[in-house]
């Protein structure tokens, strides 16, 4: 009766609707670092959540900030965890962000045909450390006050257009009254649009495609019967993004309860500490910034971006023109221990 | 029967486009200078203080219209000779410190380090040769005026922040320039 009354009103096929969830997939993706793309998807919806929730207390303005997020922390029901979860969903998030990309790096899963999707990768990556600085900025006490400047001054560094971004950016030529509302905005308006944006792309491009196949040496027939080379995605690889999914809800509440987020000191544009560090995803950028001059820096950095977001079309340039066929894998592995390297040594020094 | 005055294909898919165009580009326009802050007016004299005001041994603080902190103060052997030192670093705009044991300006962002006048001899800012700014400043009938950019709706009038106070610190032949007691570690 019921089914009846919602199939006139809408018309869905369900054996469409089957045969378009369940599309078979590859073997390689019982692994668990094959899973690894999800991680940040399932990650953004906890954001989205525990943002939105959040939002019900923020008041972005440089006389309010701070004191409603000491509001949310210290007074609001269960705001300590909700602001835990949504901190530590965000670390995670970069985290897993960055694993997946060096997983479809070192698989060398971005080459022809998926070139474009990488690009769409790599802004998806751009996003998630500006939602992150963003964030931060947002809780208006010293790392955001002078996280948020130095954000500027290096967009402000940039050849021809950086002035102008500066000032976009801070609605003005130094952090203002204008500043924070403007963070907001971006944080919880223009970028989770735009990661929602890029997801679909990313997603749709995906299906589109088809997922890369890769075959290991556990895969490959060792028996009378040919094993399958695929596997259904109802239900079983739904089911292991339901135990990831889990999983990181249990993680999440460990580390909102036992690591709070705290509060640090109050934003004082007179003085800057004597030990300042952002996020720890910003180290390799912020000890970059202490080896060279401003603008050398700046445009290295945006060398080494560029680099990344047409890697697909200079690793194939590479691979038909040398022989050096899996020179990827040793600029990847170059790559890594120079941003763990730097990572390591801005984390162990106070300046 | 065929009416001449109609439009083309062509020609009405041109009117169309330009016409929005036309509408959407005028609207992304408004919405774009909305968004960018109003211009900087450049050269704006800026009242501080009575130069009476400004102490022998120590320095005045002062808020521009447009939010920099500069510090105001008089030579050692020069009391009547009156300078305007910004504290914001050239290099990517945090505060720097007065170091009272190695004479010198420390930026604890990306350790750049001034000279007691504010140039730069070490780190980035050395590297890119970025002094520490200074500003004009005028007297008119024992007034102190200083020229500063000034912005609208930035952070209202400019505002002493600071008052002088004994335990400042010792500079050598230099304005004075506040110094930060601030040892806190900023961490997450």
């Amino acid at each position: 009766m019921i089914g009846s009354w919602l199939q006139e009103r809408l018309p869905i096929q369900l054996d469409e609707l089957k045969e378009l969830t369940n599309e078979p997939v590859p073997n390689h993706l019982k692994r668990w670092w094959f899973a690894l793309g999800g991680t940040p998807a399932y990650l953004f919806v906890i954001q989205i959540i525990t943002g939105l929730l959040l939002a019900v207390y923020y008041r972005p303005s440089a006389e309010s900030a701070y004191e409603s997020v000491r509001y949310i922390t210290e007074s609001a029901t269960f705001g300590w965890y909700l602001r835990g979860v949504h901190r530590w969903a965000a670390t995670l998030m970069v985290a897993a962000v960055i694993l997946h990309q060096m997983r479809v790096y070192f698989t060398g899963a971005y080459r022809k045909p998926r070139e474009l999707n990488w690009m769409v990768g790599m802004c998806m990556l751009i996003c998630t450390l500006t939602l992150g600085f963003t964030g931060y900025s947002l809780v208006y006490e010293q790392l955001s006050y002078w996280g948020a400047t130095v954000g500027a001054n290096i967009a402000g560094g940039v050849p021809v257009v950086g002035d102008f971004i500066r000032r976009l950016m801070l609605g003005g030529d130094a952090y203002n009254v204008n500043t924070l509302p403007r963070f907001f905005v971006i944080h919880a308006a223009v970028l989770p649009m735009t990661m929602i944006f890029l997801i679909v792309v990313h997603i749709g491009i995906i299906r589109l495609q088809g997922v890369t196949e890769y075959e290991f040496e556990d895969d490959k027939d060792d028996g009378p019967e040919e094993k399958a080379k695929t596997f259904n995605f109802f239900p079983d690889h739904l089911l292991t993004e339901l135990s990831l999914g889990l999983s990181l809800m249990v993680l999440l509440s460990f580390l909102a309860t036992v690591f709070p987020p705290l509060l640090g000191p109050p934003a004082d544009p007179l003085t800057t500490p004597e030990v300042i560090k952002p996020e720890w995803f910003f180290y390799v950028a912020f000890r970059w910034l202490k080896l060279f001059s401003g603008t050398a820096a700046i445009l290295s950095m945006g060398f080494v971006v560029f680099v990344m977001f047409t890697w697909p079309f200079i690793d194939a340039s590479i691979r038909k023109r040398t022989r050096f066929t899996e020179a990827s894998v040793w600029i990847g592995i170059f790559g890594v221990l120079a941003i763990v390297g730097l990572t390591i040594w801005e984390a162990v020094v106070a300046h | 029967m065929e009416d001449n005055n109609l439009p083309t294909r062509r020609g009405f898919m041109i009117a169309a486009c330009a016409s929005f165009a036309a509408a959407y580009g005028t609207f992304a326009a408004f919405m774009a200078r909305f968004l960018y802050p109003a211009e900087t007016a450049v050269g704006n004299w800026t009242y501080v203080s009575t130069v009476a005001r400004i102490p022998q041994d120590d320095a005045l603080v002062f808020r521009t219209p447009g939010g920099a902190i500069v510090n105001i103060a008089r030579s050692l052997d020069q009391p009547e000779r009156l300078m305007a030192l910004s504290s914001t670093c050239p290099h990517l705009g945090c505060q720097v410190h007065w170091e009272g044991h190695n004479q010198r300006f420390f930026c604890p962002c990306h350790n750049g380090i001034f000279d007691p006048t504010g140039k730069a001899i070490a780190g980035p800012p050395a590297d890119a040769g970025q002094s520490l700014l200074q500003y004009p400043l005028k007297e008119d009938g024992g007034l102190l005026f200083i020229d500063v950019p000034n912005e609208e709706l930035a952070m209202g009038q400019g505002e002493i922040l600071d008052a002088p106070s004994p335990a400042a610190c010792k500079l050598p032949q230099v304005p004075r320039v506040r110094s930060s007691t601030a040892s806190s570690r900023v961490s997450v």
